[in-house]
């Protein structure tokens, strides 16, 4: 039994580092534009096509596909912000949340569109897990997680040492302030999105290179995703990588210790127990 | 402008509210609606499934339709989701209002959707397997193709069995089956002497890892994966990394072409496949291939073919375009010592000129019992070799 938690602790920091990427995403959309953006999970679908498109078509080895998959999502998130949101940002946070809801659900089914509704794998050698001793660990896995750590600290270091990224933040921690300063609040919020759906794409390309990627790959995420925003404090982006490795370590004791089927309860029970306890979060400021 | 739009319409509805009512009847359309998922777990199967329907319902009206009427067909997606499975069969209801739904595939769409149609006088039929449906309180209302998932599931652990399986682990997500079809699976392994043990997983998770190191816990010597395609190809991928060697057993609707196609050809070879077999051979199957256009058309779509042949003839022998008339007829259309037709046409024509039809269709004989499930099918075990799905035997 000690083996076999281990095991699902370490099942459960791989699964939660690539859920993090797209949480990641989601706070930092909502960091700087304050509304919940529920078409991260379409954007990570749209992102997961977009690298199966570099990667199958045209032949570009995965790492080059990530990007390419980031660039759909991004892509594909500015258009959703442009097309969608952003027309109804008068309207508040609720009708903008609704609006994203709506693109996502278009986004999907433009995806069945072209690629219908069938299973698609990307091209990638299936490995066979190492063995140290009990615990087990794939080639593929240990690679994914790599790639969300590089991520990560890519991320980290735009937002900490570029112009840019000290202005997003800047937006983020108080827009009114940052706009006397001189910071663009539209280039401010063009960047936070295509960041924000571009590692969502990531992510959705990351977690389908495990498996394999349908039009719903990235509508399955979304409440995992969400839940593990919700426990780091929305709009924080330390607070996403936490929040999602205690869903991902969570969901898979759930899976050892009362039953698989209650994985999905997990990211609920989560959001509840935060918004009752702690509404801001483990990492959040505001409520 | 004296005489708007809306009374003007108004105005020329008057000679025909005057009309005799058999006329209006006479002229009006037979609605009848495909309830089949178009996107979602069954996504693959929908789209051909209404498009043979389609086919059928084509062919009839070119040779003058039923009971004089042209039947109209309104198909709806019910993405194999109860949630929209339920707005769509109410739209079919309340406004097509169709007399019959046809083809209705997971089974938690079925056990959602069934209560409307028994509650608004529409027939329903389905490709579904779980025992429960049959079991609802629907008086008659509905009729299904696809044997019960009893049977599916004693099949399956006599197969394991015959495979000289001692250690069994199941792995299924949660449906209106799971604990049916387990259960007469333990009753099967148990009785060939076996060990089994079930293990219900959550299908929306993209990796099975942990859940697979619980089924290798259990040392099996045969797993059986149980879900879905998208789940069971994160499954199989997952017992693969874990350098799990034994036998594998699969429904035939998870372990398709599609899925197939779609990973590494290792992690699925050697997986063996079973599922209710389609009448191949028979007049009905070669309908079905030549109305789709390909040489093997899949179960629900033979299954689906039979249920617009069926309602159609219902409503001749009944000589009503209802629900009421599908209800109170199908039997006499399905089973009975009348002559044997595989096809509508031939079915109506017979019908027209007073004959006795006992339907044989491209699914099966087609004979239903009192509740609705069908009582005789055959079954087919392939198994993955080098790729692609190779036929050990039907039986």
């Amino acid at each position: 039994m000690p083996e076999a938690i281990l095991q699902a602790l370490l099942n459960g920091v791989i699964s939660g580092t690539l859920l993090a990427v797209p949480a990641i995403g989601f706070s930092a959309i909502f960091a700087v534009l304050n509304y919940p953006n529920f078409a991260i999970g379409a954007l990570a679908t749209v992102g997961a096509y977009g690298g199966l498109v570099a990667n199958t078509v045209f032949g570009l080895p995965l790492e080059v596909s990530l990007l390419a998959a980031f660039v759909t999502a991004a892509l594909a998130g500015l258009v959703v912000e442009w097309v969608a949101v952003r027309p109804l940002e008068q309207a508040g946070a609720l009708m903008m949340a609704i609006a994203s809801l709506a693109a996502a659900i278009v986004l999907e089914n433009v995806i069945r569109f072209v690629w219908g509704n069938g299973l698609r794998g990307y091209d990638l050698p299936m490995l066979r897990d190492m063995r140290f001793g009990e615990i087990r660990v794939g080639p593929q896995q240990l690679e994914n997680f790599a790639v969300a750590i590089i991520a990560m600290l890519a991320l980290w270091g735009f937002l900490v040492l570029t112009p840019l990224g000290r202005a997003m933040r800047a937006v983020a921690d108080n827009p009114d302030l940052a706009r006397l300063r001189g910071v663009d609040p539209q280039r401010i919020a063009a960047v936070a999105v295509a960041l924000g759906a571009g590692l969502a794409g990531m992510g959705g390309m990351l977690i389908g290179l495990d498996t394999s990627i349908d039009p719903l790959t990235g509508p399955r995420l979304v409440l995992s995703i969400f839940a593990a925003a919700v426990l780091g404090g929305l709009g924080s982006i330390p607070g996403a990588v936490v929040g999602a490795l205690v869903i991902g370590m969570a969901e898979e004791l759930t899976v050892l210790l009362i039953a698989p089927s209650y994985r999905s309860v997990v990211g609920f029970v989560v959001i509840l127990a935060v918004l009752t306890v702690r509404p801001a979060g483990l990492f959040g400021a505001r409520a | 402008m004296s005489v708007t739009r809306r009374s003007l319409g108004a105005l020329l509805a008057i000679p025909a509210l005057g009309a005799p009512s058999l006329a209006r009847a006479q002229g009006a359309v037979i609605k009848l609606g495909t309830l089949t998922p178009l996107t979602g777990a069954g996504g693959p199967y929908g789209p051909v499934m209404a498009a043979c329907v389609r086919g059928v319902v084509t062919q009839v009206n070119a040779a003058g339709g039923v009971l004089g009427r042209q039947i109209e067909l309104v198909s709806e997606d019910d993405q194999t989701n109860p949630e929209a499975g339920v707005r769509a069969a109410r739209k079919l209801i309340d406004v097509d209002r169709v007399a019959a739904i046809m083809g209705t595939w997971a089974s938690s769409v079925t056990t959602a959707v069934a209560p409307l149609c028994w509650e608004n006088q529409v027939f329903l039929t389905t490709v579904s397997g779980a025992d429960s449906i049959t079991l609802l309180p629907h008086n008659g209302w509905l009729v299904r193709t696809q044997p019960n998932t009893t049977l599916q599931g004693r099949k399956f652990g006599e197969f394991a069995v015959a495979q000289g399986a001692k250690r069994i682990f199941v792995m299924m997500p949660q449906t209106p089956f799971t604990q049916s079809q387990f259960a007469a699976m333990k009753a099967a392994v148990e009785a060939g002497g076996g060990a089994i043990e079930l293990l219900i997983y959550d299908a929306t998770k993209p990796s099975l890892r942990t859940e697979v190191d619980q089924a290798l816990r259990f040392r099996p010597d045969v797993i059986v994966a149980g879900g879905y395609t998208p789940d069971t190809s994160v499954l199989l991928r997952d017992l693969f990394r874990a350098s799990y060697s034994g036998k594998i057993l699969a429904f035939a609707y998870a372990v398709n072409q599609a899925m197939l196609t779609a990973i590494p050809k290792e992690v699925v070879e050697g997986v063996m496949t079973l599922a209710p077999s389609p009448a191949a051979g028979s007049g009905g199957y070669a309908k079905v291939q030549a109305l789709v256009g390909t040489d093997a058309p899949d179960p629900y779509t033979c299954q689906i073919y039979d249920h617009v042949n069926l309602v159609l003839m219902a409503m001749a022998k009944g000589g009503a375009a209802t629900g009421q008339a599908v209800h109170d007829t199908i039997r006499k259309v399905s089973q009975g010592s009348g002559e044997a037709v595989d096809n509508a046409l031939d079915g109506l024509r017979a019908i027209a000129a007073g004959r006795e039809v006992n339907y044989e269709g491209a699914s099966g004989p087609c004979d239903f019992n009192e509740v609705g499930d069908v009582l005789d099918v055959k079954f087919r075990y392939e198994q993955v070799k080098a790729g692609a799905l190779t036929l050990i035997r039907i039986a």
